[in-house]
């Protein structure tokens, strides 16, 4: 609890400052500004002192969570390509919204957007559910037909008295710095209904979007969930058209949802890093926009969700390509160093266990390698403290947890050997190959279970004896030397 | 309102086209009808296969390399900007299968992720560019292309004849290329399209059909791009195949109906273009969508009056 | 509850998907305290009578009472478990998260599970042997386990009537055998329960009344009347294709 509440307390501190910020030398518009050099550039999107530069990274912000969040919807129920439609469709929702009385009032293109969007939304499932076409093609349809009525419409403003200067082009790529305090308020009036919907209904998001045919055997009204959800996501778009643009709304939906996904097996948790990461790299594309100068902001953004995305697929500590390339690399390595503790193992095991060491030519022979290559596997094992090499003496100890290792893995192949034999009534030359493989990932619990399945045997199919705990526990000097040890016992 | 939309004007929109300035509003037409034809005979097999939406990924995805074969090359020419092009659509094929191969994402995630990241590049790419002043480039004609400049260009000359914009005759060649394609290759399209499992048993590698279609795809958007964009080239691979197929179940029949559904749109669409004074691209997919919807409401009247009667 | 009043009654229910009927004029009434076992070949309609039970589709004609009232005012009575394929098991929600789900339909809209609600899940878990896996991701079990997973979410509900969808599918036999188990746990408890079940072989021996669908109810009582050569021969046998082709007829001059 403490920590949590730690944090909040910061980032109470940190917005606190943002808002109270000294304003000192402020510049009425972004492109007024004099600093030439992009590092004097970098430093004054860091300080904060600009109001529209607060406007322009609380507004990328804001919009950042909210298609984090509902983006995340998107990507679990499969319907990336729906947002990809929608987006587009609004555009003739920000036309109208603009006609309404010719400026560029937040809330007028606010209602407008919405409304076409979810026209369009209509459009989709009404073609689906009236003509042969299939999904793919009612979103095609949607999303062309509309973005291009939207065309004309902006062509044909751009004709009347005062439209050219309407700044919607600034629509179609986005322009962070286009935002003014309306609607900064506004985007936050519609990141508090988008977040607010899905926290108070989180339970019902979670079980329509995951089985619906359960939610509604419950009875709960699935549909009208449905619409409720796709009226958020027509806010999280609309929230997003001044920054990013209408053409690259879809990936600030899908990329930071997708690379959450690829981190998370909890919805609760993907929501969180999705809008994380939204806010991110919209806090990261406004950077880079405000730096190349008045760059529009959309493309940035985009490509910074994408640079979180890729780190998220190469080393996502679960699933990520590099990281599982890694682990098979370094469990090939143990694979490797195991097989020669088992090769230095049969090499004492063939000597009755008369001394303690093992002469390195004995063990090149036994594995039929080079005595390179077996000086090179012994120093792979030197390295991992597994034994000690005498170079000038040609001959190999274990260490105790060398002597350990080899022990767990031979007695692992042999009881594996043993259960294949005797339980599945294999024949005993057909268990060897499996129990190569076995041997290196059984754990402590299944080899309990396997020694009180096979009543503690102690000899494997082939009569060799399989070593137990004790020998294992007692060391190799022990065993050697000693005489009670099951191992000695036998030579 | 009345500032928006002009008054309709008979003698403007109508009869001076044809009459005072004939020869742009020609290659205009033309030009709406080549790309509209050319890309929705490509799109009635799109449609087929239920991958209405790669059209849509593969037009964003060629920005990126347009741009860089232009910074690269420092030339306009359509080779080097074949070249680009198709390898941006390539590699963006590549990528949607390396996310869907090696990561839990979906397909339709994946294609969403890999087409607006390459157009983001693209875009991001262009306005540098604009932002040094080495290109003049209006961004938003990325989008909707700029179909009323086609009659401006230098008059193509190829033995001592004079044939017209090279886009256009460019568009007009790969329209018969597709054509006769399409002719050729019919059955072998139709069958891949409708049952890969039966073609595979046939004989008739159904992969190899779709990357051969992959490419015809590519080829159409590039031709396509300069004059009409991104967004309306997808809207010419998707409405017009979807206007014959809300009329016909055959397939040979719904390519004809798709050529012509492409000239009426053309002609209505450079009209409308006229009289509201809107892009001519985008006022061609009205009025092909136009068409649509008027079939389909003529649909649901039609059967709702069935069942009354 | 009266004892005398079915569990499940059926009037005439016919469904049609794209005006071609599926199934047509059930009439059945379920006395409750029975395991009911649904049986037909492919394409009888199964599936669709226990989604049209539950009002998931629409119906075309007919009507339907559980405990003597539609089922929007008895959705809480009636418990379902859907086909293990209905779901993305992709989909990054853990064991005990979609266990809970059973839970959210006696919560108001809006409201969080309880505590309480967490106790019953465990509970439920415990009784399909899945408690140890109660925070894995869902796509990280065998068909069996899933399955389990899906009959504990439905023991959650605690209704009194169950609807399950091919229950035993991709199982392995021990998961079977535990599923029958449990089936006649909840049989003993008074619990009504309408399963969906492919194999003829073991349905004689897993219920005690069968219901022979294909399109139209064949036979309906307990397993030792109605499973009879004749009986499955009409069930089976002889698709109905004169039936098949007059819907198709019907649906076409419609």
């Amino acid at each position: 609890m403490k920590p949590r509440r730690q944090i909040a307390r910061v980032l109470w501190a940190v917005l606190l400052c943002a808002c109270l910020m000294p304003v000192v030398a402020e510049a009425a518009r972004i492109s007024e500004l004099t600093e030439t050099s992009t590092m004097e550039r970098a430093a004054r999107f860091f300080s904060f002192r600009d109001p529209s530069l607060r406007y322009a990274l609380i507004g990328s912000m804001l919009l950042g969570a909210c298609c984090g969040v509902m983006g995340s919807f998107l990507v679990v129920r499969k319907l990336s390509l729906m947002g990809d439609s929608l987006s587009h469709a609004v555009l003739p929702g920000v036309a109208l919204g603009f006609l309404w009385n010719m400026t560029k009032d937040p809330v007028a293109i606010f209602i407008g957007a919405v409304a076409v969007g979810l026209l369009g939304a209509g459009t989709v499932q009404w073609l689906r559910n009236t003509t042969r076409h299939k999904e793919d093609a009612a979103l095609g349809f949607v999303l062309a037909s509309f973005f291009s009525v939207g065309i004309c419409l902006f062509t044909m403003i751009q004709n009347v008295p005062g439209g050219n200067k309407s700044g919607l082009d600034k629509f179609m790529f986005g322009q962070a710095a286009a935002l003014g305090a309306g609607d900064v308020w506004l985007l936050a009036g519609v990141t508090v209904v988008v977040l607010g919907g899905v926290l108070i209904f989180y339970k019902e998001y979670l079980v329509t979007s995951f089985d619906p045919g359960f939610a509604r055997s419950f009875g709960l009204r699935v549909p009208w969930f449905d619409y409720s959800m796709m009226l958020l996501l027509a806010f999280a778009i609309v929230s997003a058209l001044q920054a990013v643009g209408i053409v690259l709304v879809s990936a600030m939906l899908v990329i930071p949802a997708a690379a959450a996904y690829l981190l998370t097996d909890r919805f609760r948790v993907m929501l969180l890093l999705s809008a994380a990461f939204g806010v991110l790299s919209a806090g990261m594309g406004a950077f880079a926009s405000f730096v190349g100068r008045n760059l529009p902001t959309g493309p940035f953004m985009v490509l910074s969700a994408a640079a979180v995305f890729s780190v998220a697929l190469f080393f996502g500590p679960r699933h990520g390509i590099v990281t599982r390339w890694w682990r098979q690399r370094s469990h090939a390595a143990r694979v490797g160093r195991e097989n020669t503790l088992k090769a230095l193992y049969h090499v004492l095991e063939a000597t009755g266990f008369e001394t303690e060491h093992v002469i390195v030519r004995d063990f090149a022979e036994r594995r039929r390698a080079t005595l390179e290559e077996a000086y090179a596997e012994l120093d792979a094992l030197e390295k991992h403290e597994l034994v000690t090499l005498n170079r000038d003496e040609s001959v190999v100890t274990m260490t105790p947890d060398g002597w350990q290792r080899a022990c767990e893995i031979v007695r692992n192949h042999r009881l594996w050997e043993l259960y294949l034999t005797d339980s599945a009534n294999y024949p005993a030359d057909h268990v060897h190959e499996d129990a190569e493989s076995i041997e290196h990932v059984l754990s402590e619990e299944a080899v309990m279970r396997l020694e009180k399945a096979l009543a503690y045997a102690r000899v494997d199919p082939h009569g060799k004896l399989i070593p137990g705990v004790e020998d294992i526990r007692r060391g190799q000097g022990a065993a050697v030397g000693g005489s009670t040890g099951a191992l000695v016992r036998k030579s | 309102m009345e500032a928006l939309i002009p008054e309709f004007d008979w003698q403007r929109v109508v009869i001076d086209p044809w009459t005072v300035d004939v020869a742009s509003s020609i290659w205009i037409v033309l030009m709406g009808f080549f790309v509209a034809a050319a890309c929705g005979l490509v799109g009635n097999f799109l449609l087929l296969r239920r991958m209405a939406l790669i059209g849509d990924a593969i037009s964003h995805s060629i920005l990126p390399g347009l741009v860089l074969a232009f910074v690269v090359f420092k030339s306009l020419s359509i080779w080097v900007s074949f070249a680009g092009a198709l390898t941006a659509g390539i590699a963006t094929a590549a990528v949607i299968e390396f996310i869907h191969e090696h990561s839990r994402v979906k397909a339709d995630a994946a294609i969403c992720i890999a087409f607006t990241t390459f157009f983001a590049l693209g875009v991001a790419m262009m306005s540098m560019l604009e932002a040094k002043g080495s290109i003049h480039l209006d961004a938003e004609c990325v989008l909707y292309g700029e179909i009323a400049f086609v009659p401006l260009e230098m008059p193509m000359e190829w033995l001592g004849v004079e044939w017209g914009p090279p886009s256009v005759v460019r568009m007009g060649l790969m329209l018969v290329t597709v054509v006769i394609l399409i002719i050729a290759f019919f059955k072998e399209l139709m069958i891949t399209s409708f049952d890969p499992g039966l073609a595979d048993s046939l004989g008739m590698r159904p992969r190899l059909w779709h990357y051969g279609l992959m490419g015809m795809l590519a080829l159409v958007i590039v031709c396509a791009f300069e004059a009409v964009g991104a967004i309306i080239a997808v809207a010419m691979l998707i409405v017009p195949p979807m206007f014959a197929g809300q009329i016909s179940d055959r397939l040979s029949l719904r390519l004809v109906l798709t050529v012509a559904h492409a000239a009426v749109s053309a002609v209505l669409g450079f009209h409308l273009s006229m009289w509201l004074q809107c892009t001519t691209a985008g006022a061609m997919v009205v009025a092909g969508a136009a068409l649509f919807v008027a079939v389909w409401m003529g649909d649901l009247a039609l059967r709702k009056w069935r069942r009354v009667g | 509850m009266d004892p005398m009043e079915p569990a499940l009654e059926l009037h005439d229910l016919t469904v049609a998907y794209h005006k071609k009927p599926v199934i047509y004029g059930i009439d059945v009434e379920v006395q409750p305290g029975n395991l009911v076992g649904i049986i037909g070949p492919n394409g009888a309609g199964k599936s669709t009578l226990i989604k049209a039970i539950m009002g998931v589709l629409p119906l075309t004609g007919g009507w339907v009472k559980i405990f003597g009232k539609s089922f929007r005012e008895q959705s809480q009575r009636v418990g379902y478990v859907p086909q293990r394929e209905s779901v993305d098991w992709d989909f990054p929600v853990s064991v005990m998260d979609v266990v809970l789900m059973g839970r959210y339909g006696r919560l108001r809209l809006a409201q969080r599970p309880t505590a309480q609600d967490r106790e019953i899940a465990r509970e439920c878990l415990e009784k399909v042997q899945m408690l140890p896996f109660a925070n894995r991701q869902i796509g990280n079990l065998s068909g069996g386990q899933q399955q389990r997973v899906f009959l504990a979410r439905a023991l959650a509900q605690e209704s009194d009537l169950y609807l399950m969808d091919e229950p035993f599918v991709g199982v392995d036999a021990a998961t079977e055998a535990a599923i029958i188990t449990l089936l006649r746990e909840l049989k003993a408890k008074g619990k009504t329960l309408l399963v969906v079940h492919h194999d003829l072989a073991s349905a004689k021996d897993y219920f005690d009344q069968l219901l022979l669908l294909n399109m139209r109810l064949v036979a309906y009582g307990p397993t030792a009347e109605v499973f009879t050569p004749e009986v499955l021969q009409t069930t089976y046998g002889g698709k109905l294709t004169l039936m098949a082709d007059v819907a198709h007829t019907i649906s076409e001059g419609r």
